[in-house]
């Protein structure tokens, strides 16, 4: 049911006659009781609030600056403003922790013991608790903004890898299934960009920032859950931007919960920032140009073309030109000895998968070392990109050298260097590809690979549907 | 810099509707303009139909039911029901629009019955100023609809059975072998306490709908967590996309009321007066039936409901077998000897005729690959089958060669009575929770796309189908009763009555095979396949470690 816009003075509606309830609430407004100003408890947590999110807010981080200056700015890349975006004050190194939050929470609560005895008299903090939800807006949509594009244009979880999809379900880790569930349905990626980029925009305006917090909190606040529950390693980052957006969202909460809960008539946010200085006003248009300019238009195109020419999940060195694919191994002969089939052969290969780029990937029962990386980072070298092995077992993975004119493949390990190849490949028909060569300096090495014409059941239902017989 | 201007011009009298309301609250309001009304006619008619049970089945089930002895599902299929009109059919120009073709059907009946209704006020010149009092009563229906239904769902998450922790066989298949379907549901299944969470969500948007002033809070809930879900329904083909929307719909309806005044209060920043409407329950009966009526639906539906589900989650898991399986033979196995018809057949990934590794389940399964294209079960894998057999989630949306076989085992004589959980013809669902019940009911609604009907109660008795007698008379004897062998806290009426119903006739694949082993690090199994072939096959226990973490909260007693 639609309703007027009532815009009435709030004396004047108890003055109509009008509802009970109307009347008894005018003594328990605030703003009517005693106009605009602030309790003394108010005033305290604010000191605190004040500096505990700008600390949160502002890089201050000479770290942070550090990795500024390491940019080229000649030749931005996607990656080099999402790090820019990801900011958080870190006091201690290694993994995230809250011990961050509560250093921060300790200088907050001294700055303001200290604030507060110079600060007695103060009547009220309108104008400084606008400028700090101005930064903390700002601090909030630049995080969301950051992964919304690169889900978006889905970077962040690719489709998944050959060597992914014959990979055992129970040897991936719960971090890895999320991301390859993910993978597998780009347009849900792109749509929960979409929901992220909303959300952030929303924030760049005033008035809608409460209705992006609706928006944020929900969202987010499944992505901290979904990183505690897969054990992803982001759980501090995204509570840190649910806190920013819970801080946001406190500035109307006692309205809302007075209009739709309560249902009383209910006094909208009064405070308008000026704007009638001249320079202000530039500045104010100009900052948010540049934001807009660097995070949305910059930021975006960048991506976009990243999706399109450069994402930075997988390596992009080409591999062995019309390769890609699994392969049994039909044969494989050790130091002269030609092994069987065998399940459960530590030594001996079961399958190789060649990727399109330079990467090969062998499935042999022997344990291995797993890669545990479950924090999102943007590298554009070949050699740290290690989303394709991260919480993957059940293979090992190589990366290559290819030198087609001598014909020869040089393996490396990528979690354990140490771990290499030699080899000399030939071709004899298009499905088969026979290795020979030393591993490891020590073993002699031949091995006859032969392609199989693996079909992978979720792209064929794709073709034909769930319903009817279906043969695989 | 900026200043406050406490008395902001915008908060003046001039250009105000007068609020009128009278001490009781029965308000002599303004009169609704005439599109209103008229949309709120259509709306009207629209909802209701949308909000109540459309098929006769639904209220015969509230009759027939033992509710001395209820099954989790029977509440649940209360709380789950197809609504909308679907007398004239459920596809519209020969589509069924994705299944959304009731809808747009109950919204030209809507809008036909609602420009009628308008016609008729004005004809007989008794026209309502406004529609305050059934606007209320709409949204009640709505809430409680809703409410209601996204409970029956919460509690499945809740205790997490929706979607279970994967089955070793699963464990062992290739990610690229699943479904999208399969996919998502197993990426749920690995994270139970992420599904605990889920069901939070949905358990307390419900839960906040039952109450007027917490209405907008749980429809807002209600929006994004099922508007998520619609969107997972149709990027991973799940097939629920339609009763999803549902709840998005009716969340979207309960807020529409609210949206002014967002704006108002948010956007325009004015003085912001609620204007709500509520019927005054002045009589003491009114007062009875009223809190009557909500103490009936929580009585039901949040604690009845709980205890149902908590004990089906403990006992009766409804998508895993709930009959323990051998105790000794729990595992993986890998396939070292295997010989068909007395001619042994060496391991190799290539051969189409050889076992590759094995597992034994928790539950009454076996499975094994073979590398030999075979048919495939891609329904949701859901529904309520209470017999085993029919309980197909280690199956459905699963490729990469793996078979899986029910057995009944026979323990004195080490006996395994084997049958094919894949069967021909059998349920292709697509969806898997409502139509079961719709082909039950030979109906369908709003719910769900028209599934094809779904076989209940496979057979596992000695007298069906194919093959006549396969199990003795002693042999079942010594076997015992398959409805009786889980706790007895988890058998209920539902239980008995799909029991005792007549064995399908399905043509299975069925295997009689005698087990031997120890202590179960090496099983021999010799007996005859399913092509009536003998085989011998020796498998030894592996102790594989898996990467993913082990489940801390499992659904279904096995001990």
């Amino acid at each position: 049911m639609p309703q007027n816009p009532i815009h009435q003075h709030p004396a004047a509606a108890a003055l109509q006659g009008a509802p009970l309830s109307a009347t008894a609430d005018r003594t328990t407004t605030p703003e009517l009781e005693r106009p605009g100003a602030w309790s003394p408890i108010e005033k305290v947590l604010f000191r605190i609030a004040f500096i505990y999110f700008v600390i949160q807010s502002i890089p201050l981080d000479w770290k942070y600056f550090r990795r500024v200056f390491q940019i080229n700015w000649l030749n931005l890349t996607y990656g080099d403003i999402f790090d820019l975006a990801r900011y958080q004050p870190r006091f201690f190194g290694g993994q995230d922790t809250f011990l961050n939050w509560l250093v921060v929470l300790v200088i907050a609560i001294i700055g303001a013991v200290i604030w507060g005895n110079r600060d007695k008299d103060r009547r009220d903090y309108n104008q400084l608790y606008y400028w700090l939800r101005v930064i903390v807006r700002y601090r909030l949509a630049a995080g969301l903004i950051a992964y919304g594009f690169i889900k978006f244009y889905p970077l962040q979880a690719p489709e998944p890898s050959l060597s992914n999809l014959n990979t055992a379900y129970g040897d991936l880790s719960a971090w890895k299934l999320f991301a390859l569930s993910l993978g597998v349905v780009p347009n849900y990626e792109s749509f929960l960009g979409l929901v992220e980029l909303a959300g952030g925009l929303l924030l760049l305006h005033r008035k809608t920032t409460t209705i992006a917090t609706l928006i944020i909190i929900p969202f987010t606040g499944n992505v901290f859950f979904s990183n505690l529950a897969y054990e992803g390693g982001e759980y501090v980052y995204s509570f840190y931007l649910i806190v920013l957006a819970l801080f946001l969202f406190a500035f109307d909460a006692n309205r809302l919960f007075r209009l739709f809960a309560l249902e009383k008539p209910t006094i909208p946010n009064l405070f308008k920032p000026d704007f009638s200085d001249s320079r202000l006003k530039f500045g104010r248009v100009a900052l948010k140009a540049v934001f807009v300019l660097f995070f949305v238009v910059v930021y975006g195109s960048k991506t976009y073309a990243g999706y399109h020419s450069n994402p930075y999940q997988y390596p992009t060195k080409a591999g062995l030109p019309d390769a890609a694919g699994i392969y049994n191994v039909e044969q494989f002969v050790i130091n002269g000895d030609t092994l069987a089939y065998s399940p459960l052969d530590s030594v001996r290969w079961k399958d190789v998968v060649f990727e399109k780029w330079a990467t090969l990937s062998i499935r042999a029962a022997r344990p291995q070392v797993i890669d545990s990386t479950n924090v999102e980072q943007i590298h554009f070298d070949d050699a740290k990109r290690n989303f394709e092995f991260a919480g993957s077992g059940g293979r090992n993975y190589y990366g290559y050298e290819l030198d087609e004119n001598a014909k020869t493949l040089k393996l490396t390990n990528k979690v354990n260097a140490s771990d290499q190849f030699a080899l000399h490949y030939s071709r004899p028909d298009s499905v088969t590809i026979r290795l020979s060569g030393v591993s490891n300096g020590r073993d002699s090495l031949q091995v006859v690979l032969k392609k199989i014409n693996k079909k992978y059941l979720f792209q064929e239902v794709k073709k034909v549907g769930r319903r009817g017989e279906f043969k695989l | 810099m900026s200043t406050i201007r406490t008395n902001a011009d915008d908060l003046t009298l001039t250009g105000a509707a007068p609020v009128e309301e009278s001490v009781n609250g029965e308000g002599t309001r303004r009169s609704w303009p005439e599109w209103q009304k008229i949309l709120f006619r259509i709306a009207f008619v629209f909802f209701l139909a949308m909000s109540i049970p459309n098929s006769a089945g639904w209220y015969t089930d509230l009759v027939t039911f033992d509710w001395t002895r209820l099954h989790y599902r029977d509440v649940y299929d209360i709380a789950r029901f197809g609504s909308g009109l679907d007398l004239f059919g459920k596809s519209i120009f020969g589509s069924q629009l994705e299944g959304y073709a009731t809808w747009i059907i109950t919204a030209l009946a809507a809008i036909a019955v609602g420009l009628i209704w308008t016609v008729i006020v004005k004809a007989i010149k008794r026209e309502p100023r406004e529609y305050n009092l059934l606007y209320y009563w709409l949204r009640v229906v709505v809430r409680y609809r809703a409410g209601i239904g996204i409970i029956g769902f919460g509690y499945t998450k809740l205790m997490p059975t929706q979607m279970p922790y994967p089955s070793y066989g699963l464990l062992n298949t290739n990610f690229g072998d699943f479904t999208l379907q399969k996919i998502y549901w197993l990426s749920v299944g690995i994270v139970p306490w992420y599904q605990v969470f889920a069901g939070v969500v949905e358990l307390t948007a419900g839960i906040l709908l039952f109450f007027r002033g917490t209405t907008t809070l749980g429809a807002i809930l209600l929006l994004g967590a099922l508007g998520d879900i619609v969107y997972v329904n149709f990027a991973y083909d799940g097939g629920v996309h339609v009763y999803s929307s549902y709840f998005v719909l009716l969340a979207a309806f309960l807020l529409i009321k609210d949206i002014p005044k967002f704006w108002n209060l948010l956007i325009l920043e004015r003085f912001t007066v609620p204007n709500s409407y509520y019927p005054a329950f002045s009589e003491k009966w009114q007062q009875y039936v009223r809190y009557g009526l909500k103490a009936f639906v929580f009585g039901l539906f949040v604690f009845y409901l709980f205890w149902l589900q908590y004990v089906n989650f403990k006992y009766d898991p409804y998508k895993q077998p709930s009959t323990a399986g051998i105790k000794v033979l729990r595992g993986n196995y890998n396939v070292t000897e295997f010989k068909i018809n007395n001619r042994e057949i060496s391991y190799s990934p290539t051969d189409t005729v050889r076992w590759q590794w094995a597992t034994f389940e928790n539950w009454t399964t076996l499975t094994f690959k073979v590398n030999k294209p075979t048919p495939l079960d891609l329904s949701n894998g859901g529904g309520a089958p209470m017999r085993d057999l029919g309980r197909t989630f280690e199956l459905t949306g699963t490729g990469g060669g793996q078979r899986v076989f029910h057995y009944l085992a026979d323990t004195v004589e080490h006996t395994l009575y084997l049958q094919d959980k894949y069967v021909k013809g059998g349920p292709r669902d697509g969806v898997g929770q409502l139509q079961q019940r719709e082909a039950r009911q030979g109906q369908a609604g709003a719910g769900g796309e028209g599934g094809q009907p779904q076989r209940r109660g496979e057979g596992t008795g000695g007298r069906d189908g194919n093959g006549g007698n396969w199990i003795s008379k002693a042999a079942l004897a010594r076997i015992g009763d398959e409805n009786k062998m889980i706790d007895p806290l988890g058998q209920s009426a539902r239980r008995d009555r799909e029991f005792a119903a007549k064995p399908r006739r399905g043509k299975r694949n069925r295997m009689i095979l005698k087990y031997s082993t120890t202590d179960g690090s090496r099983v021999i199994l010799r007996g005859v396949n399913e092509k009536k072939d003998s085989i011998y096959v020796v498998l030894d226990r592996v102790e594989r470690p898996y990467v993913l973490a082990k489940s801390t909260l499992n659904a279904g007693k096995y001990n």
